[in-house]
């Protein structure tokens, strides 16, 4: 009896373990290569999300979701349509935000954090952030799927997220899911959809 | 992702304020006999339900906005978490009616004063057993008057459907905080603003209306 549920046991452990398994050395590179290949492509992106706010000690997710737009180098719109509309750009240094039809500005300047987040935000919708000095990476295969775990190096960065994990689609190699991980119980899902890449943005997109 | 940097710098503005102005509490109404000497605040006293709000946050002309979230997690306190629009947690606390207890704060928050101004707003606006010592009306409200250590709660439920319509937060002669509730039904308050007289604060709370289709 006790071999069964040791073999059971085992089984179990086993199949989920296969879920989520390391990548070889050669997947790794070959799967870099594959993602830096479209997202150097990338000159705008726009893409559906729906984000899910997970807390340890809610009984449901809280949904929201919008529409993105980025545009080549630095020009980008994350835009809340439900259940509210939010909108902020990062734009030339300036933060805009309209919620509500109630504009505000924020001038960051030169700022380091800025210029890093709107990195970070880039980096996560195109794929291509694997950058070994500011981040701990480590790589996955799922069925279909391929997952890429970032732990930030810089402390400042660190007390915000934890861990973020990117999932691509194996056959686009796009960025199919955002997930930022605030401690083991609470995060931030974000999930992309109708992903269009360099389709005409006209600027007057990233006025709000 | 981006949560910290933005708002933070308009926080500073709660630190330089404090500034005391008048606002005499006229009580001009009726003195009524003791129809009840308790009141139970219905808006947030359901154990099942997640409260999310949009927050908006003006604080001396500038705004700060995000997510309020609240649930009753024990017979007596409540969690209670605010998060940027893009999900970031701000702030993390347990609040009951003798206990406060901090989970997590960004370090751009983490201002005794500003902590304190929170601490008061939401355990007003969280408390749920009032007693009753006093009554009055007015034409539209029955006026329940409840003591709330050296200072008073005011607490106007509409004579017509009963409904809690404002609770007004007093020292021995002035107004400090008013709440002002619009609910449907008494038992969920879809708009809730919370007015501060002696500091210019003020913060509006919009309740989120969940997607009808929960798709992934």
């Amino acid at each position: 009896m006790k071999t069964k549920i040791a073999l059971l046991i085992l089984f179990i452990s086993g199949s989920l373990l296969a879920q989520e398994q390391k990548m070889s050395a050669a997947e790794i590179a070959a799967f870099k290569e594959d993602v830096n290949v479209v997202s150097k492509k990338i000159k705008t992106l726009s893409t559906d999300f729906v984000q899910y706010k997970h807390l340890d000690f809610l009984s449901k997710d809280i949904e929201t979701s919008g529409k993105m737009n980025f545009k080549e180098p630095n020009l980008l719109q994350w835009q809340y349509k439900k259940p509210y509309n939010y909108s902020i750009v990062f734009k030339n240094g300036k933060i805009l935000i309209n919620d509500e039809g109630k504009k505000s500005a924020v001038d960051i300047g030169n700022s380091k954090i800025f210029a890093r987040i709107n990195k970070l935000i880039i980096g996560s919708v195109s794929g291509n952030m694997f950058d070994d000095k500011e981040f701990t990476i480590s790589y996955f295969k799922l069925k279909g799927q391929n997952l890429a775990k970032f732990i930030p190096k810089d402390a400042t960065l660190k007390k915000y997220i934890k861990q973020i994990e990117l999932t691509f689609d194996k056959e686009e190699a796009t960025v199919v899911q955002v997930k930022l991980l605030e401690s083991s119980e609470d995060y931030t899902r974000i999930v992309l959809k109708n992903k269009v890449i360099n389709a005409k943005i006209d600027d007057s997109v990233f006025s709000n | 992702m981006q949560k910290s940097t933005i708002p933070f710098f308009l926080i500073n503005c709660f630190l330089a304020l404090i500034l005391v102005s008048c606002g005499s509490v006229s009580k001009n109404y009726t003195p009524k006999k003791l129809d009840k000497t308790t009141y139970e605040a219905p808006y947030f006293s359901d154990s099942k339900t997640d409260y999310v709000y949009k927050a908006n946050i003006t604080v001396y002309g500038n705004e700060l906005s995000g997510i309020f979230i609240a649930k009753k997690i024990n017979d007596t306190t409540h969690r209670v978490v605010f998060t940027t629009e893009f999900g970031n947690k701000l702030l993390d606390f347990e609040i009951s009616e003798t206990s406060f207890k901090i989970n997590s704060i960004v370090s751009e928050l983490d201002r005794k004063i500003l902590i304190n101004t929170l601490k008061e707003d939401f355990r007003l606006l969280l408390k749920k057993d009032y007693l009753i010592q006093e009554q009055f009306e007015n034409e539209s409200n029955d006026i329940y008057k409840s003591k709330d250590g050296k200072r008073d709660n005011y607490l106007y439920v509409s004579k017509k459907e009963e409904k809690l319509d404002k609770i007004i937060h007093t020292s021995k002669r002035k107004e400090k905080i008013t709440l002002i509730f619009s609910s449907e039904n008494n038992i969920f308050a879809e708009k809730i603003q919370i007015i501060h007289q002696n500091i210019n604060l003020k913060i509006e709370l919009n309740y989120f209306k969940p997607e009808e289709n929960t798709s992934n």
